[in-house]
């Protein structure tokens, strides 16, 4: 029983790299239904996850505490909004809908505005000039914010090209590099998953 | 309506991948036979990162606050998350042996369960169920800025000692990032996006990257077949490089349809 799951993860992992050469319809049409099978999972393992998140708040919003107010309105927004969604759907005009509209979105989108200070936080940490690396940043950092905005052409008509090369020269190569690496480090993650090598995802040594 | 379906049973096209494919299994396979025969294992070199992972659990545990570890906000399919559950286990074996506390929490549902399986099962090979907590992993949601808004709460108010962010990362790295290191943690990413690496390495203190990330699991675990991988890894990283510089000389003198024997559907 315990070699079940790699022997499933074996069968799968193999089948789905051999349809991955052959371009047969009917191999084509077991990949769509192992990936239809693979949203079914993923459905029941999002209503384990709502569950599992609903249980651990409720006991924390029981048990009380400064923090359990926060653990009410998760409980709470999570109900209402599940409950709605089975009742109503989630099409336009609908209660799902409009929160989603009208809470979700704008407080996404200032979660995301934040992201220029937190930019800000980390560019003035990294271009602090403490030894050569960092001078060198510092130095390319210049460079490629006077190459980005017109007063830069002004300063010196050479940022914009200089800028261009950089990306297209040092930066391309250095992420082609890494590119590599990772790709032949997914292969290899890979295999070693399919072929049992590596067991620890199942809490194995 | 049948006269359009293929019925060819190898796509010729992808003939290369799977020449290169075939390529990499004889090298994990000749690898896996040196591995199991060499006496002291195969060398790996120092990744700093993996090696400060004891050093920060280990303060974690010395502070009595948890170690918070991030897998990411990919899913299944994709290998850095794969990469981040295995090394999950290997982070929870360690957290379970020095005794301190773990917090996971997880952006999607399978890795969820996924994680918290291996996880328990690491406690157990530890001899410390006793010390496992329900809701240790936890899923939290499947938007990207609600679950940044729980994990940063979840950092400003229990304060882990360490922060621990490993899989496939977008926008919410440096927010995650930055508010780690505002709060004083011990922070080691391991990231396979290009486009997050520099904020990972901006923000905190050891970063893993690309594929260093898929190797961490194989470098916790010490096991010679799983380095026995790492070592197949570089071979095949050298016949890469050695392809791209005989392209490029090739394509100097002319031979130009070398960009077509490498391309793929």
């Amino acid at each position: 029983m315990r070699q079940g799951p790699f022997v499933l993860t074996f069968l799968v992992g193999a089948i789905l790299i051999a349809i991955f050469f052959i371009p047969h319809y009917r191999a084509q049409q077991v990949q769509t239904q192992l990936l239809d099978w693979a949203n079914i999972v993923y459905a029941f393992a999002l209503a384990l996850g709502s569950i599992s998140l609903l249980i651990l708040h409720a006991t924390k919003v029981r048990a009380g505490g400064s923090q359990a107010k926060y653990s009410l309105v998760t409980v709470a927004a999570l109900s209402v909004i599940t409950i709605a969604g089975v009742v109503q759907g989630v099409e336009e005009g609908t209660l799902v809908n409009r929160v989603y509209n009208a809470v979700n979105a704008p407080l996404a989108s200032t979660m995301f505005a934040l992201l220029a200070f937190f930019i800000a936080s980390a560019a003035f940490r990294a271009f602090r000039a403490r030894n050569t690396e960092a001078t060198l940043l510092l130095a390319t950092a210049l460079v490629m914010m006077f190459g980005r905005v017109s007063i830069g052409e002004f300063v010196w008509s050479g940022f914009p090209p200089l800028t261009e090369w950089l990306l297209d020269v040092p930066n391309l190569a250095a992420k082609r590099g890494v590119a590599i690496g990772v790709g032949l480090g997914a292969v290899a993650t890979a295999l070693k998953i399919i072929l049992g090598i590596d067991r620890s995802y199942m809490g194995k040594a | 309506m049948d006269e359009a379906l293929d019925v060819r049973w190898f796509d010729p096209s992808r003939l290369n991948l799977l020449i290169g494919l075939t390529l990499f299994i004889l090298f994990l396979l000749i690898n896996l036979r040196r591995a199991l025969r060499a006496d002291g294992g195969l060398y790996i070199r120092t990744l700093p990162a993996l090696q400060a992972l004891d050093e920060a659990i280990g303060r974690a545990t010395e502070m009595g606050r948890p170690v918070l570890y991030l897998p990411g906000l990919g899913d299944m399919s994709e290998v850095g998350t794969l990469a981040a559950v295995t090394i999950s286990s290997r982070v929870a074996r360690r957290v379970a042996d020095m005794g301190c506390g773990l917090l996971v929490p997880c952006y999607d549902p399978v890795v969820a369960v996924l994680i918290d399986s291996a996880t328990r099962e690491a406690y157990t090979q530890a001899g410390r169920i006793d010390s496992y907590r329900s809701g240790t992993v936890q899923y939290v949601a499947a938007a990207q800025f609600a679950y940044v808004a729980a994990v940063t709460g979840l950092m400003l108010r229990d304060r882990p000692a360490a922060n621990v962010y490993m899989g496939s990362w977008y926008a919410e790295s440096l927010f995650l990032a930055e508010t780690g290191n505002e709060t004083g943690a011990i922070q080691i990413a391991g990231c396979d996006q290009v486009t997050q690496l520099p904020f990972f390495v901006c923000s905190c203190d050891y970063t893993l990257l690309g594929e260093e990330l898929y190797a961490a699991s194989a470098y916790l675990g010490r096991e010679p077949v799983q380095l026995a991988t790492i070592a197949a890894q570089d071979w095949a990283k050298i016949l890469a490089a050695a392809v791209v510089v005989a392209a490029v000389i090739a394509t100097f003198f002319g031979f130009t349809d070398i960009d077509k024997l490498l391309k793929t559907s």
